[in-house]
């Protein structure tokens, strides 16, 4: 079994050293084989929305960037773990970036799911279990209930954690998580 | 006079953008007699390498209206770039802090406005990071069919919907009180079924994939797990 943990080394405060510790350390103690991506924001380039990854070569990106290599990474892992610095209530740009590219991983067109809401279809059977997990310092409550929301409100198949002190509420957050591949409905 | 700072924010380049479209005509409805309009592209600006001069108009901005596309539920990546490194610039030491006004102008392409409000509480939450006032936001739902359609009958409705947000906003603008405003919401109102517009949506992509020398069956390609 495969944990990805993909983190932003624009934001190495001494909360995300912990996190990261400490996330490394569960996933190896549940028996995983964990591979790390340390990202700058020079690695990945933002998503021009250009849709090649729907209408050129499908499922691939095509910027010429370190991002095809993460997406391949991702969709052959059993876990990925994104730990993310809380900005504005959002992802951190670099982070933002690999969530904005995941598209290839999507199919274009348009379904409805059980709420009535639209959504693009998944590409693949089953996908990598995702958590996201965002930490800073001072962050208000109304920024770390929005982080939850952007991502809790619109997907399903993912989790989003808050890393707080104590670190143990952290991992018996992790401890109720069902690990292993998933379907990918959005 | 009031400086007015048009923030466009779609990463996409040489091709129409629709947010830009939306800011046009927002920016349309402002008097050029009474304020100052400054369009920022934030795609320019990273292309031209051009960050350092646009904010510094950004930081003599007495409205900021910011109008992107929605990226996986949020504001795009580029953008967030853009507003985290305006915000060590601005917060830096020796910058004069103005009373500023932002609006934010969110469209997406699933009809469903209401996909872009989490978006729009992000613009709040950079304006409390930035001690400006976040006034409100003009959420959009099948925003590149409105741009697309613009003309014909049965988007008559949302245009003129569109146009009375934008005049809200230019209203706002004005406003020395500030009351307490909703954000506005505002969809396609569809001449046929939802499932139609799914499956014209579909049909979309796939002429242009195969005007790409795409097969249908290509566009469901499956490039890294093969044996699936």
């Amino acid at each position: 079994m495969k944990a990805l943990l993909i983190s932003d080394q624009e934001y190495l405060t001494n909360t995300y050293q912990e996190l990261n510790d400490l996330t490394g350390k569960f996933f190896k103690q549940k028996g995983y084989e964990i591979e790390m991506i340390e990202l700058k924001g020079e690695n990945v380039t933002f998503c021009m929305g250009c849709f090649g990854c729907w209408i050129k070569k499908p499922g691939e990106c095509i910027i010429n960037d370190g991002m095809s290599q993460i997406n391949r990474r991702v969709m052959n892992s059993d876990v990925v773990i994104y730990l993310s610095s809380i900005i504005f209530g959002q992802f951190s740009p670099t982070i933002k970036n690999v969530i904005d590219r995941g598209l290839p991983n999507m199919l274009p067109f348009f379904e409805k799911r059980p709420d009535g809401s639209t959504m693009h279809p998944p590409r693949y059977d089953t996908y990598p279990s995702q958590i996201i997990i965002g930490y800073g310092d001072d962050i208000s409550n109304e920024d770390k209930q929005l982080f939850i929301d952007v991502t809790k409100k619109h997907r399903r198949s993912i989790e989003v954690l808050i890393y707080q002190e104590p670190f143990e509420n952290t991992i018996q957050a992790l401890n109720s998580i069902e690990l292993g591949r998933v379907g990918g409905l959005l | 006079m009031k400086n007015i700072v048009l923030v466009s924010a779609s990463p996409k380049i040489n091709e129409q953008s629709v947010s830009k479209e939306f800011l046009e005509m927002a920016g349309n409805q402002i008097n050029s007699d009474l304020y100052s309009k400054t369009l920022i592209d934030v795609r320019k600006s990273f292309l031209t390498h051009n960050l350092a001069e646009d904010f510094e108009t950004l930081a003599q901005a007495d409205v900021m209206i910011i109008s992107f596309p929605l990226y996986y539920f949020c504001l795009p990546g580029m953008l967030t770039r853009f507003l985290v490194d305006y915000q060590n610039y601005y917060t830096a030491p020796g910058n004069i802090k103005k009373h500023v006004k932002v609006y934010a102008i969110v469209n997406c392409g699933f009809p469903e406005p209401e996909i872009n409000l989490e978006a729009v509480r992000v613009i709040k939450s950079f304006s409390q990071h930035i001690n400006a006032e976040f006034r409100f936001g003009v959420l959009i739902g099948g925003g590149p069919m409105m741009v697309a359609a613009k003309e014909a009958p049965f988007m008559k409705k949302a245009v003129q919907k569109l146009n009375s947000a934008f005049t809200s906003i230019t209203a706002d603008i004005q406003d020395e009180i500030s009351t307490t405003m909703d954000s506005i919401y505002i969809g396609v109102n569809f001449p046929f079924s939802r499932h139609l517009y799914y499956f014209m949506g579909g049909r979309g992509w796939i002429t242009m994939a195969r005007k790409n020398g795409l097969k249908i069956k290509e566009l469901y390609k499956k490039p890294y797990r093969i044996n699936e």
